[in-house]
């Protein structure tokens, strides 16, 4: 049923990377990415949906209405926006920040790192670590772990109290940076590729005539656990629903088999996490457009907002469509950009594919 | 405070109530608590929910404090008359050893261990309850199988400190009975949630919150701290004030509920402190994922030592939750 509707063809409005490197340095650890992702997504999706609203836990909600058919089927598509960062949990009397993760940081790789603390005012600040030379053998020999760490924001004590709470965030003080080829280096692409996805898709439905109603959501929490794709997909109790997030991309030291390539296309999941069905439709979207795609397989939960949705009310019938990256959660992390804007024109596709049919096909796993 | 206030800390603290055999608890609340509020109900789960109304125009707001404590339960009982266990919720085998414990019936009994030759040897798997028990049928006549203990203690007052069993959760039970009593005027309409088995996964407050649909959640609950020698990095102490809670590993706090709270509790001149708990979850992390979503926050009170017999809190911190709780209810949320 899907036509491909060459009059609606236009200027794209969205550049990925443009697009990718607001928001990749904009701060927004998990619970409190509306305060600046939140804005920038909602300034780019704007123009590609009917409606736009936030609900309880901050996930913004883009709404945009298929073409009236027998039964619009509803469709969510989910990408997480919020980076894994730290948190201010002590001042000491000399003024050093100590901290801790929210999401997985890897505490080895902080020392000498650029931080930007998110106090009254945000403050410049470097992870400070003991010197090799006052370090004892016993020290030299091991790596450091989070307490061992803190923060110098170059303030006395008393000057840092009046601009820094507890509970104060902390994110990667880094710039985006394109490499060579299409591959781009940056914080947070980890999920904010996966909003780009998001985007791309919206703009390639413009091509396309389709029934479905899409709920296309940029989720919060995600690296705390899910949190806000757990509730905007009970809210929105969609028919189908799309997790976009990274994969471990192909990086030296790490078995082939638990990577895909970097540049080679999105990669399609399978596993119990996702249904057959969504799975073929996004094989046979991709097939159908030509374009190349890699299979990662996911055992049991994926860890992605996949598993959220699937497990929403009654459960829902999930796919998930990963963007290998190299790096996860450093300040460092690499992709392509080609392969979002592939994945995006895949999602666009299938999307355009679910009708009332579809739908109703989904009820049998197999 | 008042001899009355901490006689209602000791009488809440030392009743019976390990996660699923909150019986002896909810009664004592339920009987002190039903003159302050419209309605009373229990619902599956054993959640005792309190109505205190509100006008029309006001927002739904759950006040949780969960009744449950840590605790044991018996897994068999040997020929000899010994009680081997199991733990309901976070128990130390090193704080249970030589412990006295006490079972819903009354039933005495002291935690004892096999011999070991290794103090790392001190494994749960190890110990054993002796009731005094002569043989099996003695044993079995007081205890069965299933049956659940709390330790066995008393509050006492230290200076302003107050220490007992079970402060976690039930200094927090006392914060919500409190509120309900001097909140003479509600902006809003209270369901005060008395919630079981939030030691072994937040069970109770999230069917409580499920069923209730509020608009705005508040968990009162216990916090660790960072002020006794060599202990954990953390910035709140005993006497510092109401603790409100930026995070824990169960929740983000919601930022605008978090900040109004900071704002009240400045303008009134409540005396109170940030937390960042780095391990440990709470009841408004359920409350927060029901349904669609609610905005959830948490008032903690400071305590040292828990999950021991021994957890201490202090009494100027409990007051200044009463009074950023009340002060909560009081006014419009409008955050």
């Amino acid at each position: 049923m899907t036509s491909y509707n060459e009059k609606a063809r236009c200027e794209y409005l969205v550049d990925v990377k443009a697009f990718l490197k607001k928001v990749s340095e904009a701060p927004g650890v998990s619970g409190f990415e509306y305060r600046t992702v939140a804005p920038i997504i909602q300034e780019f999706m704007a123009p590609l949906v009917d409606e736009i609203r936030t609900d309880a836990l901050g996930n913004l909600i883009g709404f945009k209405r298929g073409e009236a058919g027998r039964r619009n089927p509803k469709v969510m598509l989910a990408g997480h926006m919020d980076e894994v960062g730290l948190i201010v949990t002590k001042i000491d009397d000399r003024g050093f920040l100590r901290f801790t993760d929210m999401g997985g940081v890897d505490p080895r790789i902080l020392p000498g790192h650029e931080v930007v603390v998110h106090g009254k005012m945000p403050l410049r600040g470097i992870v400070g670590v003991k010197p090799p030379h006052v370090m004892t053998a016993d020290e030299m020999s091991k790596t450091y772990k989070m307490e061992d760490l803190f923060i110098d924001v170059g303030l006395p004590a008393e000057k840092v109290r009046e601009l820094v709470s507890v509970g104060d965030l902390v994110t990667y003080h880094r710039q985006f940076t394109e490499l060579m080829g299409d591959l781009v280096a940056g914080k947070s692409f980890d999920d904010r590729a996966g909003v780009a996805v998001i985007l791309v898709a919206l703009e390639e439905l413009r091509k396309y005539r389709y029934t479905a109603d899409v709920y296309a959501v940029a989720t919060t929490q995600e690296e705390a656990g899910l949190r806000g794709a757990t509730v905007s997909s009970y809210g929105i109790f969609p028919d189908v629903a799309i997790a976009i997030d990274v994969c471990q991309g192909d990086t030296p030291g790490v078995p082939e088999w638990r990577t895909q390539s970097v540049g080679k296309g999105p990669a399609l999941c399978v596993g119990g996490n996702i249904h057959p069905k969504v799975y073929e439709g996004l094989t046979k979207a991709a097939a159908d457009l030509g374009i190349s795609v890699q299979q990662e397989v996911a055992p049991g939960p994926t860890g992605t907002d996949a598993w959220a949705m699937q497990m929403a009310r009654e459960g829902v019938a999930t796919g998930l469509i990963s963007i290998p990256l190299r790096y996860m959660h450093t300040s460092v992390e690499t992709l392509s950009v080609g392969d979002i804007e592939k994945a995006g024109k895949i999602l666009a596709r299938f999307i355009a594919s679910v009708d009332a049919g579809f739908v109703e096909g989904l009820t049998k796993w197999i | 405070m008042t001899e009355e206030m901490f006689q209602l800390i000791k009488g809440a603290t030392e009743a019976f109530g390990p996660s699923g055999s909150e019986e002896p608890i909810r009664e004592f609340i339920e009987a002190r608590v039903k003159d302050y509020v419209d309605e009373v109900r229990t619902d599956a789960l054993g959640n005792l929910i309190c109505i205190k109304r509100g006008p029309a125009d006001g927002k739904k707001v759950l006040l949780d404090a969960h009744m449950d404590e840590i605790g044991l339960i018996v897994t068999h009982i040997d020929d000899k008359g010994f009680l081997r266990f199991s733990n309901i919720g976070g128990v130390n085998p090193y704080i249970a050893l030589g412990e006295r414990v006490y079972f819903a019936n009354g039933t005495t009994g002291v935690v004892g261990i096999e011999k070991i030759d290794d103090p790392k040897e001190v494994k749960l798997e190890k110990l054993f309850i002796d009731i005094g028990a002569k043989d099996k049928a003695e044993a079995e006549s007081r205890v069965r199988v299933g049956d659940m203990a709390a330790f066995q203690r008393h509050a006492e007052r230290m200076g302003s400190r107050i220490v007992s069993k079970a402060m976690d959760d039930r200094i927090g039970c006392v914060v919500v009975m409190e509120t309900l009593r001097r909140t003479k005027s509600p902006r809003h309409t209270i369901y005060a949630v008395f919630a079981v088995q939030e030691e072994v996964g937040l069970r109770g407050a999230r069917v409580a919150a499920f069923g209730i649909e509020p608009d705005v959640g508040i968990a009162v609950d216990v916090t660790r701290t960072g002020d006794t020698p060599k202990g954990i990095t953390m910035d709140v102490c005993l006497g510092k004030g109401a603790a409100i809670k930026v995070k824990d590993s169960s929740l983000i706090c919601h930022p605008g509920l978090r900040k109004y709270l900071e704002r009240l509790a400045a303008e009134r001149n409540i005396p109170y402190q940030l937390e960042v708990l780095e391990a440990g979850g709470t009841d408004s992390g359920a409350i927060q994922m029901t349904k669609a979503g609610v905005p959830a926050a948490v008032i903690s009170v400071p305590c040292r030592y828990i999950h021991t017999p021994s957890e201490v809190v202090d009494e100027n911190d409990v007051e200044a939750c009463i009074n950023l709780l009340v002060a909560a209810v009081e006014s419009p949320l409008d955050f």
